[in-house]
């Protein structure tokens, strides 16, 4: 074997630091590095830093983000989060690996050219399924797209790394009027970079001189790639899945060519254009979405704008721009007007309560971290939102740091904390460039640093990237991932407020707390609270996503209901089947069936139904969606995610997997249920933290509601027609021979008989369901 | 100083103080096992759980810190019930066998790895000890046996089973020939007497062990000699006179008196035979017809008896061997003599009478066929010997590599196990939550100790404790959730990662995970 070339780690532990409380950094940059994490490399970094072998050991097989082999040139990670789960990202990942023929047991082809693994949650729930190929994401991916998904990628490779280089030009805003571009991370996985290019390209060519600028996440995610064309005189027109070609069209039907040779060779071109191509090119109009459309204004109109003001106008890390919208106006008054005890009186009063998922009152925690007597204090965000399902925080990191950041330096005077820490997860990696770039504005235009504003207040933030953990979520955990440690949760007590990281009085918040803050000190805690329910106060955002016609991200009152998210806002369930129920909270919460969806989303009303606020992903299952298999699949997200420090997470959840397997494969026994039952009670009251008392509300709730399914399989039954080893596939007299689904059946199961009747070999099919989908006589059953 | 109460019973200590602590003072047991003296609790094992009224769900005894007017439930049906599925968990994760499946496999249960080791170690004195604590005949037993042990030993998995039963007769042999034979201390007598109607193996067994208890023993036998079947029913080319009559006469020399050529319900009546003794034990084979009337019961073919406590209904008087139940093996009536002996010494003792105490054993059932080379690691690789010499008798080197065949597949430390101890007190069942099993491993590198990560309950311990002790490499958690392991960084070996801290580590593991290979007990720390 050759000789590990070793200078990288010395110039890495050079650059980064010797304490011991950098060990997740180091690893991240070997990673990237060599691809993997050499044994040599990492007896290397022991020698020249703080760090044991022990810990290091002990870190580097905890998180995800990890290898200790080797991988191909580049990395796939199909998301196996909640919506893509329900879309089918298992046969997207079998597909995978057999289209780059990866033998049983490994993840990698024998060029080495590709290594394929599951990924806890991407949170592009929209593009259910989505899959992110070293830091390109696409989404709707399906097994036939799989084939053009890799190559798309290969060959754009090289086209990215230039586009990258090329630096943003410019405009200055105003008189001339906009081009909005949302580019967040699902809006780019559907296009909206190619979108921009092509909006470059054909300003160019015309010679308009109007600017394209790049805003936050709108939230109509099923609508993109967005465009918004705002005029000099104000109007806007909302364009919706445009596509590149189109870029052209619709600049000129608002903005006509500059210069007459410009304007010559664009009016050529056009008529060459329609002479050439084949088909009729229809006005671009048929793009256009209004405002004043029932969709829009449904996904819209309902929605209160707090944690995600200025939606869709800003650009994300335009400092100015945030400043001429009110930003640092809280800050402002915070530090000038409001003294701490009164900044904590007013988020009292706003009743605030933390967007975590507990729901704790904010203003308490910032009181208790505040009484505590102690020289250093700590600030903390906490950007890992785990739950599949959910992307909130991911679009609010992405397109509002600023605000986060606000409400963190308002918070951290509040306390007395001097330094911070924002731990955002490694799956989210433009959220990350995105706080560092406004930190780093921040810092230069003295919003974070020494005499921040002009006052004696001064704070520091530092970004923590996770390295694939849900259960850093946790306080504790999360804690004691910044550390450098495994990140297994403590007992509280003590709490963060009283012995936080490094054992000191910490604050820690979830991203939506701190980014409604600036809102509620710049219009009045009685605004905030004059919206939402007696207990819970103000908004929330959801992530909606899944089986539902117009999934995205929204923020509307607490109080509203879920039948007006569903079938108001999100346009019910798509494809014509049949609402079944609502997974609330993901992987903590529960479901919510059919006939109680009027209930009020707020925390107390989803707590007594068995479900839970969580984070906020909604995720709305169908008919076709198996209630056994929705909670076996969380429950197997919360297995592989224990930390495994407690017997109750540890041992149990995998013994109540064990049942729910047996469950869904047929073998199930007559006294499961009970067991079942039993199991989970025994883990909610004797786990250590929160993951753990949680894992079993799934089970727990879609017990509750839906136990005639569960004791369906029990008879070897699967009545929503999914699990696999309950259902045969058969072809019924229906078919016309035209040996489609042979065409397609990946395993061959179907012999190819022109003109006859197909038949299906039920020892090689593996009810993957293509040959259903793609059957244009829909003779294919499923029983 | 904050005041809390647990069950009921108040208590005042140190601010700061756990609820651990707090039961301490109180004497009040909490089971612990990953809860390590003067260190931070690790919150791991959750067997200490605990409900605080007023709180949510169950909490560690060993990681809360108690506030003043804190009310403690420590017995409830509630607490108990998730104590033993705390167990039940663990359990069901719990690879290797507290005791060999010999010892299962014997009727009296004798510790066959232990006698096997001792062999093996060429301390043949206190392997017959061993032998002894639960046979009463080795000699006779080593000739006539079935050895139902070896028709359960693992090695026959691999090639034949262990030679057992003549090891034990190679000891047995040995001690009889010795200048002194093992003699075992008899505690001082108590004053009761007791009956044993019956001079054959489950009369002499019983006789045996109660009188090391400290009662008289009478051993009452129709026949002119000792021996019942031994002496009558089995060939003598089998079961040589002078060999039963060596082993009979050491339990005659711990005081035992024998009463020969008297049938009771003839010579003298079962009446005045209750009335003199204050125990009775029936031990007189099978039954002919009207043999039963003259001993009280009702006509049968066998007399009736409790199975845990060989009593039968008439108070006082207890059966054992084939007069309860026509099984003609020698090992099963020295197995009842012992059990019944039992029953009586709490019987007469004024206890309740439950018989002997039976001990939560784990089982990890057949070996899969990627088990079997890690047991071998450990063992001779060579066939099963065959005596040379004088006919069926092992010599002392025949015994020795005969001894070294044995795959030691039993536990290590079956009696410091805390999981065991639990499992038997809160009644834990290990097969609750059935489940595949993990493969069975052993890490064998280090010198004295032997690593079974299949026994470990991630309590962290050990790595704590290396730590501590500044080891270079130390131990760590590799991994995440359910498939957490104990390792060495870098791969290394167990000897590579304990240098000095090894005893430390032996001493807390509270399983059998980490043990020494030889099975002796660390010093405490």
């Amino acid at each position: 074997m050759e000789e590990l070339d070793l200078k990288f780690v010395d110039q890495t532990v050079d650059r980064v630091g010797t304490g011991a409380e950098k060990v997740l950094e180091i690893l991240q940059a070997l990673q990237t590095h060599y691809g993997y994490l050499p044994t040599e490399a990492l007896q290397r970094v022991c020698e020249l830093t703080e760090i044991a072998p022990a810990t290091i050991t002990g870190v580097s097989t905890f998180y995800d983000q990890f290898r200790h082999r080797p991988a191909g040139r580049h990395i796939i990670h199909v998301c196996v989060g909640t919506a893509c789960h329900v879309k089918g990202a298992d046969q997207v990942y079998d597909e995978f690996l057999r289209y780059l023929s990866i033998p049983d047991g490994e993840d990698t082809d024998a060029q080495k050219l590709f290594t394929v693994e599951k990924i806890a949650c991407l949170g592009c729930c929209t593009l259910a399924p989505a899959v992110q190929i070293d830091d390109v994401t696409y989404g709707h991916l399906t097994r036939e797209t799989v084939p053009k998904v890799l190559n798309d990628f290969l060959k754009h490779a090289d086209a990215r790394a230039a586009h990258h280089r090329k630096r943003r030009r410019r405009w200055k805003a105003g008189a001339v009027g906009e081009l909005r571009v949302g580019l967040g991370s699902c809006c780019v996985a559907r296009g909206s970079g190619r979108l921009n290019e092509a909006l470059d390209k054909a300003l160019a060519e015309t010679g308009v001189k109007v600017p394209v600028k790049r805003v936050g996440c709108v939230g109509m995610c099923h609508q993109t790639p967005l465009l918004e064309v705002v005029l000099p005189n104000g109007e806007s027109s909302l364009y919706a899945r445009v596509q590149p070609e189109d870029a052209k069209a619709i600049v000129l039907r608002h903005f006509g060519a500059r210069g007459p040779v410009r304007k010559v060779r664009t009016k050529v071109s056009g008529v060459l254009d329609r002479l050439l191509t084949d088909e009729n090119s229809e006005p671009v109009t048929r793009y256009s979405i209004h405002v004043r459309d029932r969709a829009v204004s449904d996904f819209l109109g309902h929605q209160i704008h707090i944690a995600t003001e200025h939606c869709g106008h800003i650009d994300p890390t335009d400092l100015d721009e945030y400043l001429a919208h009110g930003g640092f106006q809280a800050l402002q008054k915070s530090l000038r007007e409001f003294g701490p005890e009164d900044v904590i009186a007013q988020i009292e009063r706003s009743g605030l309560r933390g967007r975590g998922g507990a729901g704790f009152p904010t203003h308490l925690k910032w009181s208790a971290v505040r009484a505590q007597e102690a020289e250093v204090k700590y600030v903390v965000c906490n950007g890992d939102e785990g739950d599949p399902g959910a992307f909130m925080d991911r679009m609010l990191m992405e397109s509002y740091p600023y605000r986060i950041l606000e409400g963190m330096v308002i918070a951290a005077r509040c306390v007395g904390a001097k330094e911070g820490y924002l731990y955002i997860r490694a799956e989210y990696p433009l959220a990350i460039s995105r706080v560092n770039e406004a930190i780093e504005k921040c810092a230069e235009r003295g919003f974070l640093g020494d005499n921040i504003m002009g006052s004696d207040f001064s704070l520091r933030l530092k970004i923590v990237a996770g390295a694939g953990a849900f259960v850093c979520g946790e306080e504790t955990a999360l804690m004691a991932s910044i550390e450098g440690r495994r990140g297994m949760p403590k007992l509280r007590p003590p709490y963060p407020a009283v012995k936080g990281l490094w054992s000191r009085p910490t604050l820690i918040n979830n991203v939506e707390t701190y980014a409604a803050v600036s809102w509620i000190l710049r219009n009045g805690a009685d605004a905030y609270a004059a919206i939402g329910t007696d207990k819970s106060k103000g908004t929330k955002v959801f992530a909606l996503a899944g089986k539902v016609a117009r999934g995205g991200l929204i923020e509307v009152p607490m109080g509203t209901s879920i039948r007006q998210i569903v079938d108001e806002i999100g346009g019910g369930v798509a494809g014509g089947l049949r609402f079944k129920a609502v997974q609330v909270g993901g992987p903590s919460g529960g479901c919510i069936p059919v006939g109680s969806d009027n209930l009020s989303v707020d925390y107390e009303s989803l707590t007594a139904a068995g479900a839970m606020m969580g984070s906020g992903g909604l995720v709305v299952l169908d008919e076709t969606d198996c209630m056994v298999d929705i909670a076996r699949y969380f429950l197997q997200f919360t297995q592989n995610q224990s930390c495994g420090k407690c017997t109750f997470c540890r041992i149990g959840t995998r013994r109540m997997l064990d049942i729910l397997d047996r469950l869904c494969a047929g073998q199930g026994k007559a006294d499961d249920l009970d067991e079942l039952q039993h199991l989970a009670e025994m883990i909610k009251k004797g786990s250590l933290c929160g993951l753990g008392k949680t894992a079993p509300n799934p089970v727990l709730s879609t017990l509750r509601y839906f136990r005639e399914e569960y004791e369906a399989h029990i008879q070897k039954r699967c009545p929503a027609g999914k699990c696999k080893a309950l259902i045969t596939y058969s072809i019924t007299d229906d078919c016309i021979g035209c040996t489609i689904c042979a065409q397609h059946c990946p395993t061959g199961a179907i012999e190819m008989k022109p003109y006859e009747k197909h038949e299906i070999d039920p020892n090689k099919c593996v009810r993957c369901g293509t040959c259903k989908s793609v059957c244009p006589a829909d003779a294919v059953r499923v029983e | 100083m904050p005041r809390i109460t647990i069950d009921g019973r108040e208590v005042e200590v140190d601010a700061g103080a756990t609820i651990l602590d707090a039961a301490r003072k109180l004497d009040i047991e909490i089971p612990t096992m990953c809860y390590l003296r003067s260190h931070e609790a690790t919150t791991s094992c959750m067997v200490c759980v605990v409900k605080v009224a007023g709180g949510n769900g169950l909490v560690p005894a060993c990681g809360t810190p108690v506030r003043d007017g804190m009310q403690v439930e420590n017995a409830s049906e509630e607490v108990l019930d998730a104590r033993r599925s705390a167990l039940e968990l663990l359990l069901s994760d719990h690879v290797g066998d507290c005791v060999g499946p010999c010892v299962m496999g014997c009727p009296a249960h004798m510790d066959i790895p232990q006698m096997i080791r001792q062999i093996a170690a060429g301390r043949l004195s206190d392997a017959i000890a061993t032998v002894k604590q639960d046979i009463a005949l080795p000699a006779v037993l080593g000739r006539i046996c079935p050895a139902p042990c070896e028709n359960v030993c693992r090695r026959a998995q691999h090639d034949q089973a262990v030679s057992i039963c003549l090891l034990k007769r190679h000891v047995a042999d040995v001690d009889l020939s010795s200048d002194g034979p093992y003699t075992p201390k008899c505690a001082t007598p108590k004053g009761k007497r007791v009956a044993i109607i019956g001079a054959g193996p489950a009369g002499l067994a019983a006789a045996y062990y109660l009188q090391q208890e400290g009662f008289e023993c009478v051993v009452v036998d129709e026949h002119d000699e000792p021996g019942g079947m031994l002496r009558y029913g089995v060939s003598e080319s089998e079961l040589p006179h002078d060999i039963l009559k060596a082993e009979i006469a050491q339990i005659e020399k711990l005081g035992v008196r024998f009463r020969l050529g008297i049938r009771v319900g003839k010579a003298i009546s079962m009446e005045e035979v209750r009335k003199q003794f204050d125990a009775v034990f029936v031990a007189v084979g099978e039954l002919k017809e009207g043999d039963a009337e003259t001993l009280q019961f009702a006509a049968a073919d066998k007399i009736r008896v409790d199975g845990a406590t060989y009593a039968t209904d008439l108070p006082g008087v207890f059966a054992g061997g084939d007069v309860v139940r026509r099984r003609r093996m020698t090992v099963r009536a020295v197995a009842d003599g012992k059990e019944a002996a039992r029953s009586i010494a709490q019987y007469l003792t004024g206890q309740e009478v439950v018989g002997p105490e039976k001990r939560f054993n784990s089982r990890m059932g057949k070996l899969a066929e990627s088990e079997m080379p890690v047991f071998l690691q450990s063992a001779s690789l060579e066939p099963r010997t065959k005596p040379f010499g004088i006919a069926s008798t092992f010599s002392m080197d025949e015994a020795r590599a005969e001894s070294l065949r044995c795959l030691r597949c039993d536990c290590r430390k079956p009696d410091a196990c805390l999981l065991r101890q639990y499992a038997q007190a809160y009644g834990a069942r290990q097969n609750r939550y059935k489940a595949d099993r993990r493969f069975f491993v052993q890490r064998t590198q280090h010198p004295d100790v032997i690593y079974e990560p299949g026994k470990c309950i991630d309590c962290g311990i050990c790595i704590q404790i290396a730590s501590e002790a500044g080891e270079a490499l130390g131990l760590t958690f590799v991994g995440r959730g359910f498939d957490v392991r104990v390792a060495v960084p870098f791969d290394g070996t167990l000897a590579d990662g304990l240098r000095v801290a090894a005893e430390r580590c032996v001493a807390a593991c509270p399983t059998g995970a980490l043990a020494f290979k030889d099975g002796r007990e660390p010093s405490s720390p």
